[in-house]
């Protein structure tokens, strides 16, 4: 039986003060890995040890956890000299709070604790806060999408200056790119924003992040949907890119976020609080435009990774389960198809023919990240466009590609339609010239 | 110094470990190079936490305008010195080595050993925190006949060494934070001299360094005391460079502590910094309890792997004894063996060579030490030609005195054998016969009684011994005055 249940009915809990031999400390709860005997006491100086609890005799209980009493925050005064924002949660934490008796995290969300945590938004804009869900990045679902778009849509017909959307990072270029297509017409920024060290160490970059993303919602002039991090490891600027053309590049650094096949929309200088513009071609604030909330979604779509070895046959089984497919194709948009005789088995060509015969869109984006597709160049492309392949002329990333055709299947299944919307730049999802 | 005053002192005892790469990276661990090829640039932010508004409004203040410029080493900084990536799992060696030093000083083994992060906000540690574990605790050692208690052993990362800092951007050199160290702590030592605890701290030195795993250049061993007195209060004082300072310092507090008293002041809690002539200087208020917490991204480290195979080193201090006895080595070259490089080498030579240890000691400390000053060079030479070269002393193929050249050759031409270079150099030990047939050459050139002497010395050197050569002269004159 595990030593912490044993504890347990001796009247021993987490958080309790106990005696082992000759060490005093707390109880602290154990981490997964640890074995069934060993408790973690941390000791009056802060350290945390593990024991090994060989008869549970040697624990004795010194006194119960103490209660601790959370302080009271006074209310913000609201200021009508300045814009007004509203911050949304969707998971991870903007700002924490670390009780070093136990070494507990917790997350703090309301809008005075954010501005206790960064008194420097004080200057910037008034307040508003809400969570929408706790979600780790990798289990937010297009479904979420779709409640992120509404709640948005209501803060903006409440008349806020901009919108901080607080996300995760692994998925917030798919969420940014599905916002990008569902709230068309925006007359104000939408900005999302996330930190890639968690926000209860000193050097997290949530404070730098987050600032410079309320900044850009309440003084920014770009009303897109946007992601704002850092632009390098340094803590001077964020970067402000485009919420269809952006990627996650990086597993841990701060600079994760890059902006694919264009350059980003703004810099903002977090020591002087100042924007600087880097684009022309962007939509203008204007509070007076009416907001097209669109939430047709079709979520039943995959990514096919093709490669050296691929299966055909697995991409058809695939396809049963979806209702469009986007292919993650070699170079300029190829796969597998002039394939010898004794390598039967191989060849995509039948397969794809075959599903978008049966009614099913296949979409190209290019595994190199980098670069436009072009089907025009070498007989493999031709032979595939011919086929019905999406995606000629395209720069998009594999995962905005991925994102516009639910977004395209929401509203039609017919192929043709299907290849004409998705070929039709609806939130610059498609860059027209490409400059580096 | 008076001794009514119950000094009371706790030490804290910092060694850099003498790893090929850091703890929580594989970057390099050597602090070679010397110019930077990167800055990044950073601020840090007050951790909110259940704390007072005062500590909370500090934090606050301290920040507010700083700054921190980072200094990027090639080699020596990676993604996780910057902040930008997650520690890998910790050195096995550095870990082993901690064990060991927690063994030595007869210390328990926690179960699982849990690495915390500790909250630091002078921008040392680029994450905010630096990270440490305990290793061993409740342990002591024998000085005296007294048991010295240790409290603790901690293994953690060192810190990012301040390089200058101007109108609030402060520059810190980033190879030496990740560096493994291991943190010993002392009890409460009373009824000590502070002579008597600036021996204590060298025990604890001498007991570590049985590892043979602890730097010792400037710097990579740093010391901070905690002082009281009846009626003072508790004063820490960081950042003792020198072991030997140690007693100096509690002697200046005590002196400090003293005078407030006498004139009717308050001795407040307070860390200070130790200054190069011993006194100090006002640093910060004491800190209250550390604020710690655990780091989550890596796994707690179960001990019984390591304690399964971990050997205990041969504690210094029965060394020194066994050098002192065996070998008959003076208090000061065994001192200046400790601060060689050479240490250990010693005790194998002396096991596997009939020579004198003085001799060998010598060689090892002043001969080295002097070919380093004179040749600029930082001496080094693998074990298998030190001891081709006291083998080749042993069987009397060269003289003590020719030890100079011979080592200085064999540094810079490391391709040639001792019998080469003895070869090269015309070393080759000479006869009786062949040294009065020098004495006699010389005597047809130079007429001078007085200049002889030393033209023959010059000629014959590292080729014989000295004294023998001047006893062969004297007989010979002897000769020539009654032919």
């Amino acid at each position: 039986m595990d030593v912490y249940e044993l504890l347990k009915e001796k009247g021993i809990e987490i958080g309790d003060k106990i005696r082992i031999n000759s060490l005093t400390g707390i109880l602290m709860p154990k981490t997964e890995l640890s074995e069934k005997d060993i408790i973690v006491l941390k000791l009056e100086n802060g350290y945390n040890i593990g024991i090994k609890i060989r008869e549970e005799k040697e624990v004795e209980l010194i006194e119960k956890r103490k209660k601790i009493s959370k302080m009271e925050l006074k209310k913000e005064d609201f200021d009508a000299s300045k814009p007004t924002i509203s911050i949304l949660a969707c998971g991870g934490t903007i700002a924490s709070k670390v009780e070093y008796e136990t070494g507990a995290v917790y997350p703090s969300f309301s809008p005075e604790e954010i501005v206790e945590a960064f008194p420097e938004i004080r200057e910037i804009a008034n307040i508003k806060a809400k969570k929408l869900f706790d979600l780790f990045s990798e289990d937010m679902q297009p479904e979420h999408w779709k409640i992120i778009a509404q709640e948005v849509a209501k803060e903006i017909e409440n008349g806020v200056d901009g919108v901080v959307l607080m996300h995760g990072t692994d998925t917030m270029h798919y969420t940014s790119a599905a916002l990008s297509f569902m709230l068309q017409n925006l007359p104000v920024p939408v900005v999302l924003v996330g930190a890639q060290r968690s926000s209860d160490r000193p050097s997290s970059d949530n404070q730098v992040n987050l600032v410079s993303a309320i900044l850009f919602a309440a003084k920014g002039d770009v009303a897109e949907v946007v992601v704002c991090m850092h632009e390098n490891s340094s803590d001077n600027y964020c970067i402000i890119h485009r919420g269809t053309k952006v990627r996650k590049m990086h597993t841990s650094r701060r600079d994760a976020f890059k902006s694919i096949n264009t350059s980003p929309l703004a810099r903002v200088n977090y020591f002087e609080k100042k924007i600087e513009y880097l684009r022309k071609d962007y939509r203008k604030r204007d509070k007076n435009r009416k907001l097209l909330l669109d939430l047709k979604i079709n979520p039943n779509v995959g990514v096919f990774y093709f490669h050296p070895g691929a299966k055909p046959e697995a991409l058809k089984e695939m396809s049963k389960f979806y209702d469009g497919i986007v292919i993650a194709s070699t170079g300029l948009g190829h796969v597998a198809i002039n394939i010898l005789k004794d390598e039967k088995g191989k060849n995509f060509l039948p397969v794809i023919e075959e599903i978008i015969k049966s009614g099913k869109p296949i979409v190209f984006a290019s595994q190199t990240i980098y670069g436009r597709l072009n089907l025009n160049v070498y007989s493999t492309g031709r032979i595939l466009e011919k086929a019905g392949i999406i995606g000629n002329g395209c720069d998009w990333t594999i995962e905005t590609a991925l994102v516009k055709l639910m977004f395209v299947l929401g509203h039609t299944k017919n192929l043709e339609e299907v290849k004409e919307l998705m070929l039709k730049n609806i939130a610059n999802e498609i860059s027209e010239r490409t400059e580096e | 110094m008076r001794n009514d005053v119950e000094l009371k002192v706790g030490l804290e005892i910092h060694f850099q470990l003498e790893t090929e790469k850091k703890l929580f990276c594989n970057c390099s661990a050597c602090m070679k190079e010397k110019n930077p090829i990167k800055i990044v640039v950073r601020k840090l932010h007050p951790v909110q936490s259940e704390l007072g508004e005062i500590d909370k409004a500090a934090q606050f203040e301290y920040l507010r305008n700083r700054v921190f410029y980072y200094e990027i080493f090639e080699n020596e900084c990676c993604l996780v010195e910057l902040d930008e990536e997650p520690p890998h799992q910790p050195n096995e060696e550095a870990i082993k080595i901690a064990l060991q030093i927690s063994k030595l000083f007869n210390c328990k083994i926690p179960d699982e050993i849990h690495v915390m992060r500790k909250i630091v906000i002078d921008g040392s540690n680029t994450s905010g925190f630096q990270r440490t574990m305990i290793v061993g605790f409740d342990g002591y050692f024998e000085f005296k006949g007294r048991k010295i208690p240790i409290t603790q052993v901690c293994l953690e990362e060192d810190a990012a060494a301040i390089d200058k800092e101007e109108d609030g951007k402060v520059y810190y050199k980033l190879n030496r934070l990740g560096i493994p160290l291991v943190e010993i702590d002392t009890g409460i030592l009373e009824e000590f001299t502070p002579k008597e605890i600036e021996e204590i701290a060298y025990h604890i030195f001498l007991i570590a360094s049985s590892t043979r795993k602890i730097r010792k250049t400037l710097g990579a061993i740093r010391q901070d005391v905690n002082v009281s007195i009846k009626g003072g209060n508790r004063v820490e004082i960081k950042g003792i460079q020198r072991l030997s300072m140690i007693s100096k310092v509690i002697e200046k507090e005590v002196e400090r502590q003293l005078s407030l008293i006498k004139e009717g002041k308050k001795v407040e809690k307070e860390t200070r910094v130790a200054k190069e002539d011993g006194s100090t200087e006002f640093m910060r208020p004491l800190p209250g309890a550390e604020r710690m917490y655990p780091e989550t991204d890596i796994k707690p480290i179960k001990t019984e792997i390591y304690l399964e195979k971990l050997e205990i080193p041969e504690p210094l201090t029965k060394i020194i004894e066994r050098y002192k006895n065996e070998y008959k080595l003076t208090e000061s070259l065994i001192e200046s063996l400790l601060k060689s490089d050479y240490f250990f080498l010693f005790d194998e030579i002396m096991k596997n060579f009939k020579i004198e240890g003085s001799i060998v000691a010598n060689i090892l400390t002043s001969v080295i030490k002097d070919l380093e000053r004179k040749e600029k060079i930082e001496f080094k030479l693998e074990k298998e030609k030190f001891f081709e070269f006291f083998e080749a002393l042993e069987k009397k193929k060269i003289f003590k005195e020719a030890a100079y050249d011979i080592l200085k050759e064999m540094y810079f031409n490391k391709e040639l054998s001792v019998d080469e270079i003895v070869e090269k150099l015309n070393l080759k030990p000479l006869s009786k016969e062949e040294i009065l047939k020098i004495i006699e050459e010389t005597r047809k050139e130079v007429k001078d009684e007085k200049k002889l002497i030393n033209v023959i010395i010059s000629k014959v050197r590292g080729r014989a011994n000295i004294q023998e050569v001047i006893e062969i002269l004297k007989a010979k004159n002897r000769q020539h005055e009654f032919p």
